[in-house]
């Protein structure tokens, strides 16, 4: 017998495992979130001054103030180490980062406190000395030395003329002068504006980058496309019938998604040592490695997906399908594939949104050729690697957008299924 | 009619020895057995959808022990009455005439008759998920019935039915068996289901089919 419940029982309030879920849950999810916004409002947009050399020799000051000589009613480009406070010139006082006209002579950097090495950076703005114009080819020569590149693309403003203005790519430099091709028959200017464009214009431009993106888009969506053909198949089979060794089976599916990626790369590239030559001539270090390499990966994701899929569909509907007369092949089309639609969408996805992302297999199976075995992640290393930062992340968004474009699209087509 | 001779099969250490049933053709009958005794079990592999170890399946004088589901002339209605989720009422009805490469308007015949025998003429626009528990065995009665079996094959057709929509439906099979003249095999539990459908009752226990006179 048990006890009926004394007077006045009260259970316990729901409140803390209700909060308790709440602050987990919200917690990731905030990260999330900050995570992507953090990549959005980190770069800035807009276009930045052409500069010239340091002037504030990083690390040398300890001694407190120091006096830097400025050249009057000239832009100059001050960012705030951590341990200064500021900048003087005259009765001018400049505390936060960007580029101001200097009103005196002398500026005085301002430490925090005097012992610590000033890390402020001074530069002055690259003001155009001479523009001439030779077989459509415009050189333009700065006061002091730009730190343009080969290959990196300036915009041009306030040339008065016609074909001067826009984003040209630079096909030639020296220490002070570059060289960009202007409109055919553009007659020489008498003064214009340069400025780089945002990262994001740059990396959009690039032609390098402009490859990976096309590459990225090719080689997953054939990479999907090939998952799907294989994990329809192998989730089906695997979900409809016992065969002996299908444990063993199960576990061969899943190496690729245990295995580190770099080691799949590494597993490809010996592979191919054991394939006939024009076989491994054609794959290894061109773009089919690419493509063999994310679907070593995306393959298992989408194996799962569509195995997880097939498990939730009951046997029944074929078992039904079968006593109306259908064989095999007539109820998996025709009963099990329609119902497996969202399953089918949601693979592709996975498998997509992996290829996408797939960057250590490809180093060591395609390596990182420029418009060769270039792929966004790809980009995104070489970036990082050449120190520009920036760069990185504009790569970074753009993978981040066409992530996005194919979720929504793939959630659109998901819902329309649900609400048709 | 139904005869299934010697009948073994084996699922797991779940087994049936020995199985012996015979059902004259035009009969309804009905199978009652306890949770587990394998009714199910004995009636799939009527179906054709499990494998027999030993024995004999005859149906309509075919002995069908070695053919496919779909050459074995059966309508089967599962317990959970399965309704292909994708399509519409009026595509489940028509599924198995479309298999036989019937033509349109053959099929929009066939497929209005079964609708108004079974009333379900205003839900043949609508999806399975839009119908009722009671308008769903229709449905899916009607699908086993389209392709005009020789025998149907009922896993508890009434077992999640209220009172109200029991009677009905046992009123309904009824008529379906005097207007169709098909040989049903009926699994129930409820032994007032079955002294009111059946001419013919069976009993499966302990892995023996006996006969209730």
């Amino acid at each position: 017998m048990s006890d009926p419940a004394p007077p006045g029982f009260r259970s316990a309030s729901d409140k803390p495992f209700l909060v308790g879920l709440a602050v987990l849950g919200g917690s990731y999810l905030l990260i999330i979130g900050a995570m992507v916004l953090a990549d959005l409002v980190f770069l800035n947009y807009s276009d930045r001054p052409v500069l010239g050399p340091e002037m504030v020799k990083q690390g040398r000051y300890t001694g407190g103030e120091v006096t830097v000589s400025v050249e009057p009613s000239r832009g100059y480009f001050f960012r705030k180490g951590k341990n200064d406070a500021g900048l003087q010139l005259g009765e001018q006082h400049i505390a936060s980062d960007g580029l101001f006209q200097a009103a005196a002579g002398q500026a005085v950097l301002l430490p925090h406190a005097s012992g610590r090495p000033i890390t402020a950076s001074l530069r002055p703005e690259a003001r155009v000395l001479g523009i001439a114009v030779t077989n459509d080819v415009a050189t333009v020569t700065t006061d002091v030395a730009h730190g343009l590149l080969w290959g990196e693309f300036i915009r041009v403003s306030d040339a008065g003329g016609p074909g001067w203005d826009g984003v040209r790519e630079i096909t030639d430099t020296t220490t002070n002068q570059i060289s960009f091709a202007v409109a055919n028959g553009a007659q020489s200017a008498t003064k214009l504006s340069l400025s780089k464009p945002n990262p994001l214009v740059q990396a959009l431009r690039s032609r390098d980058i402009r490859f990976s993106i096309k590459l990225s888009l090719i080689s997953c969506t054939l990479t999907t496309l090939l998952s799907l053909w294989v994990a329809v198949p192998i989730g089906y089979m695997m979900s409809r019938f016992e065969f002996r060794g299908k444990p063993v089976i199960d576990t061969l599916l899943d190496i690729p998604i245990v295995l580190p990626p770099l080691v799949v790369g590494l597993s490809l590239l010996i592979l191919f040592r054991y394939m006939p030559e024009w076989l491994s001539d054609a794959v290894v270090y061109k773009w089919p490695a690419v493509v063999l390499a994310q679907f070593m990966v995306a393959c298992a994701f989408a194996v799962r997906t569509m195995r997880v899929t097939f498990d939730q569909i009951p046997q029944r509907f074929e078992q039904v399908a079968l006593t109306l007369g259908c064989n095999r092949r007539q109820a998996f089309w025709r009963v099990i594939m329609p119902q497996a639609r969202g399953g089918l969408l949601a693979a592709g996805t996975l498998a997509w949104a992996r290829a996408l992302g797939e960057f250590g297999p490809i180093l060591v199976f395609a390596g990182a050729t420029r418009q060769k075995t270039e792929v966004l992640p790809t980009s995104a290393f070489l970036e990082l690697q050449a120190g520009r930062t920036e760069g990185m992340l504009a790569v970074s968004l753009i993978m981040i957008a066409a992530a996005v474009v194919v979720f929504i699209t793939a959630r659109t087509l998901g819902m329309k299924r649900i609400f048709a | 009619m139904i005869a299934l001779e010697k009948i073994a099969l084996r699922q797991g250490s779940f087994e049936l020895r020995d199985i012996g049933l015979e059902l004259a053709a035009g009969e309804y009958g009905v199978l009652m057995g306890a949770s587990g005794s394998g009714k199910t079990t004995l009636l799939e592999a009527i179906c054709g959808l499990r494998k027999i170890a030993s024995g004999r399946i005859i149906l309509g004088e075919r002995d069908v022990s070695q053919l496919p589901p779909a050459e074995r002339g059966v309508g089967y209605v599962p317990q959970d009455r399965a309704l292909f989720p994708t399509m519409l009422v009026r595509e489940q009805l028509a599924f198995g005439l479309v298999l036989r490469a019937l033509g349109q308007a053959q099929i929009a015949k066939r497929v209005n008759e079964l609708a108004e025998l079974l009333g379900i003429t205003g839900l043949l626009d609508r999806m399975p998920d839009n119908i009722s528990g009671g308008e769903a065995q229709r449905v899916a009665l009607g699908r086993a019935l389209a392709h005009r079996p020789s025998v149907l094959c009922l896993d508890e057709p009434l077992a999640a039915l209220d009172e109200e929509l029991h009677g009905e439906m046992c009123r309904l099979l009824e008529r379906v068996h005097r207007e169709t003249g098909v040989t049903i095999l009926h699994i129930t539990h409820s032994p007032s289901e079955a002294r009111r459908l059946a001419g013919c009752h069976f009993r499966l226990a302990d892995g023996q089919v006996q006969r209730d006179e």
